[in-house]
């Protein structure tokens, strides 16, 4: 491999290739690329954060139900950012909270209950699928946004043709070659979104499986106590 | 942000700039682009209709070619002044030149043995020869004697080979003289009339064989007009061959429109100017090879014929000896034929 900058049109060099092309091809290029790297950027911060998250929860998860005394890990556990950390904290605010006063609503404190640590849930499954969005949407837009380069660039490679009132390859190829690399880069960008995403997806549906069940351990948990408590 | 997606962030970055510097360096181009050019492909150009030659007027046979009349063959004829020589010898003053040259007709006595020989005149010989010898000037008689024997003859062959009869006598001439400075002198200086001497100064110029490969039949034509230059068959392959070449790199560059389409001939008809460029656009005059599979490619092999010849012109380097005749490439048709 000779490790000098081809700049002839016949190359697949990617430079050679942009800078040939038409302004309007060269800026959906540049946003395609963009939005490669913010997917990937997203790609690899989601899939570390994903397994960090998931190995947090059942190891919080185990040493949960092995705690004896759940104020004692609430305390412990105060300052953990894990999801399944955040629902057990909102239940056990809410707890402390219902059975703050003398009397106590056991059907309205199991309601209450169940209400905080679902929207706790709900809350933390947001904060985790935060950038999914737009991993669908580069998935979905960046073909059309190629696509969208590619009709250009071979529009401009006619109008090229009926000036040199010449229908050889030679005038037509380069153009329609650069503007075949704006769908290129489209499809670069897609593929490995729309695969993230759906891969993503079942992660964080896994995740939120995961929350609700411990959450409604967790309820079932203080529901029992709540029928002890007098 | 938070700190995973910054890392994540320049991750991503730094896979980009290696993936696209690594294609931008060649890793997976194309190895050889020369591979991918499509063969040269041939393109055929046809006369649309085979000229003949186109002559203004054309001659099926070339005139005769007559050597120019310097006399009639009587004139020639010396005999009859030889007769009357001693008269002129003495009387006119012409004759004073002549005896010039007689003294080198003393030579000419080698020839005329060798005529005699076959001849009965013993007289001119012996007096000849002495004479030489002795007295060039004082004899001029015995000369003009033995000058009508070699005259003689000189009638006698212009009847067998049809010759003009001045000729004749210049052959023995130059056979015979070996060491003459003059020798149209003395053949001028037979016994022809005065007259007819200064009227045929020409006739020796002409080589001995300059009715070779004539035929003794009169030629039928009177044209005397020089051929004109003519578009024939091989003038016109030439021009054909000379076009193509030139076509060629823009015959190349079309691409065939569709299957079948290499089947139609397109006859194309170009007006030229003199340095070779396109007068007006070609014109398509007909087409050949047209079925009705092909037919409706027929507009776009038109296009592609009249791109090509309006690609490579100006034309270079077509005779210009044959550009405004008749069938001259001033207005030319040829055949285009898609390459394939």
């Amino acid at each position: 491999m000779n490790p000098v900058f081809n700049m002839d049109a016949a190359s697949l060099s990617p430079v050679a290739l942009f800078i040939h092309a038409d302004w309007v091809v060269k800026f959906v290029m540049i946003g395609l690329l963009l939005a490669s790297i913010w997917t990937w950027a997203i790609i690899v911060a989601f899939s570390r954060k994903l397994a960090r998250t998931k190995k947090g929860m059942t190891r919080f998860e185990r040493d949960f139900w092995k705690a004896e005394d759940i104020d004692a890990f609430h305390r412990m556990e105060q300052d953990n950012e894990l999801p399944s950390a955040r629902v057990f904290s909102a239940g056990v605010q809410e707890w402390r909270r219902s059975t703050a006063g003398g009397h106590i609503d056991r059907d309205g404190t199991r309601e209450r209950l169940a209400t905080a640590m679902g929207s706790a849930v709900a809350g933390e499954i947001d904060k985790l699928s935060d950038r999914l969005n737009v991993l669908a949407t580069v998935g979905s837009v960046a073909p059309f946004v190629g696509l969208f380069g590619t009709v250009w660039g071979i529009m401009r490679s006619f109008t090229g043709i009926a000036q040199a009132q010449n229908t050889s390859l030679a005038v037509v190829a380069p153009g329609i070659s650069e503007a075949l690399f704006a769908t290129a880069i489209g499809l670069f960008a897609a593929i490995p979104a729309v695969i993230a995403y759906n891969r993503f997806s079942h992660g964080v549906n896994r995740v939120e499986a995961s929350l609700n069940r411990f959450a409604d351990g967790f309820h079932t948990t203080l529901s029992r106590q709540l029928d002890q408590a007098r | 942000m938070e700190r995973g997606e910054r890392t994540g962030l320049a991750i991503a970055v730094a896979g980009h700039i290696v993936l696209f510097g690594l294609l931008s360096v060649g890793f997976l181009s194309t190895p050889n682009p020369e591979k991918l050019k499509v063969t040269p492909i041939d393109i055929s150009l046809v006369k649309d209709v085979a000229l003949e030659a186109a002559s203004p007027n054309p001659n099926e046979q070339a005139a005769q070619s007559i050597a120019p009349e310097e006399g009639l063959p009587e004139d020639a004829a010396p005999p009859e002044p030889v007769e009357a020589e001693p008269e002129p010898q003495p009387a006119p003053p012409p004759p004073a030149p002549q005896p010039k040259p007689q003294p080198q007709p003393k030579p000419q006595p080698k020839p005329e043995p060798a005529k005699p020989q076959p001849r009965p005149e013993p007289k001119p010989q012996p007096k000849p020869q002495p004479k030489p010898a002795e007295k060039p000037q004082p004899q001029p008689k015995p000369q003009p004697k033995p000058k009508p024997a070699p005259a003689k003859p000189a009638p006698a062959k212009p009847v067998r080979e049809a010759k003009p009869a001045p000729a004749a006598p210049a052959k023995p001439s130059p056979a015979a003289r070996p060491s003459t400075a003059k020798p149209s002198t003395p053949a001028r200086g037979s016994g022809q009339s005065q007259t007819a001497t200064t009227a045929k100064p020409r006739g020796s110029r002409l080589g001995d064989n300059f009715l070779k490969g004539l035929s003794p039949d009169p030629s039928p034509s009177k044209s005397e007009a020089a051929p004109a230059a003519k578009m024939g068959a091989q003038q016109l392959a030439n021009i054909a061959s000379a076009i193509q070449r030139q076509v060629q790199p823009c015959a190349n560059r079309q691409v065939t429109p569709g299957p079948g389409a290499e089947k139609i001939r397109v006859a194309i008809n170009l007006h030229i100017n003199r340095d070779g460029s396109l007068a007006s656009e070609p014109r398509v005059v007909g087409h050949t090879g047209v079925d009705g599979e092909n037919d409706r490619y027929v507009d776009r092999v038109d296009a592609l014929a009249i791109a090509t010849f309006k690609g490579c012109s100006p034309l270079r380097g077509l005779p210009q000896e044959l550009y405004d005749i008749p069938n001259g490439w001033r207005n030319i048709t040829l055949r285009y034929k898609l390459p394939g």
